[in-house]
């Protein structure tokens, strides 16, 4: 009955919604709405006025740069209410179910992923510095550091990767973005200008663009390996069970 | 209604069945991670809807290069809108899924409705 009901009312919101589809203006037209405000304005100006030949990498850091700073901080609220809810771990000491299970990953599994992890992470990187010029930035490049680290867990299981990344190695990694972020935007106060500017006044062009690449490049380093850090411990707290230490062996 | 645009506007078409589909799975099902997986699924089908207001047909990477003219890029504007909101769910289901284990861990079940003592359908 209930189950009749929530059809019903899918079936006229999804007919509701399919008639607005059809209200739409056509989908890749360059004349779309979308395309005549600010979007010109970004991709013609993009490159000089935010320093990033990458325009996303341009309205995320320069044009919306608190939007930004507001979504780093939501990352690092999220890990802070995780470890809350749910504690660290101890480093080398806390096991997940499937340590305690007595089957481990097989030969093969291990091997490749031991060759894979370096060049996943190397890539990663790759994406982090060139976030400026090419597809890619911070966060895709922390998102794929972080899978990398999963990887690694899953084969080797949590007390292994918990020994080669111990907590005092992550704890200062994981505020490193918020901190670069806010340290980039005291910068320009220091100077006279407003927060989270970057072009410099009273410099010359070259120094100003140099220092504005440099800070830009900060950021962009902060929220990956940040990113990267805050993804794993998220992890690593929620595939603990410590309980399963008290009834080890199962049949 | 217009069967020709709708036609053509075919990603926004699946980003209504797949916004459905998550809400159908998060009014239905009893489960709370099934209830998660459902949410994420909404906000993948809006994702899906802006970066596709977004597109221009046969369009270029908002990459400044030689030789491709600005006109011909896609929107940076909904990109970078999304990546923001993938972090944000990413964040939420995080939190979510956190507060499922500690669930689980005192009322032994992650069904919705034993958890309320109704034994009814929710």
């Amino acid at each position: 009955m209930r189950k009749a009901i929530v059809v019903l009312a899918l079936v006229g919101i999804g007919v509701m919604l399919i008639y607005a589809v059809g209200e739409m203006p056509p989908m890749g037209d360059s004349g779309n709405p979308d395309k005549v405000h600010i979007a010109p304005r970004y991709l013609e100006h993009g490159e000089e006025e935010a320093g990033a030949s990458n325009v996303i990498t341009a309205v995320i850091l320069n044009y919306r740069g608190y939007d930004t700073m507001g979504e780093v901080a939501v990352i690092f609220c999220a890990l802070c209410a995780v470890v809350a809810i749910l504690n660290r771990e101890k480093t080398g000491l806390s096991r997940t179910s499937m340590d305690v299970s007595g089957v481990k990953a097989s030969v093969v599994v291990r091997t490749t992923i031991r060759f894979l992890v370096p060049v996943i992470i190397f890539f990663a990187v790759y994406i982090i510095l060139h976030g400026e010029s090419t597809p890619g930035g911070g966060f895709q490049g922390g998102a794929i550091i972080g899978a990398s680290i999963i990887l690694f867990t899953l084969a080797f299981g949590l007390p292994e990767s918990t020994r080669k990344l111990p907590l005092r190695f992550r704890i200062p990694l994981e505020s490193f973005a918020v901190i670069a972020f806010l340290a980039a935007g005291f910068t320009g106060i220091v100077f006279g200008v407003h927060f989270l500017t970057y072009l410099m006044p009273g410099l010359s062009e070259y120094a100003a663009e140099t220092i504005r690449h440099i800070m830009m490049m900060v950021i962009e380093i902060g929220i990956g390996f940040a990113g990267g850090i805050i993804f794993t411990s998220i992890m690593f707290a929620m595939i603990r069970e410590d309980q399963c230490e008290l009834q080890p062996d199962s049949p | 209604m217009n069967f020709n645009r709708i036609a053509h506007n075919l990603n926004y078409v699946s980003s209504v069945v797949l916004f459905l589909l998550g809400l159908y799975t998060v009014a239905i099902k009893p489960n709370l991670v099934k209830k998660i997986m459902g949410l994420n699924i909404m906000e993948t089908s809006v994702f899906l809807f802006m970066v596709s207001i977004g597109m221009v047909g046969s369009g270029n990477a908002p990459v400044v290069t030689e030789g491709v003219k600005p006109a011909t890029m896609v929107n940076p504007i909904p990109q970078a809108l999304i990546l923001t909101g993938i972090v944000v769910a990413v964040s939420t289901t995080a939190v979510a899924l956190s507060l499922c284990i500690k669930i689980h861990e005192h009322y032994g079940t992650l069904n919705a409705s034993e958890i309320l003592g109704t034994g009814g359908p929710f």
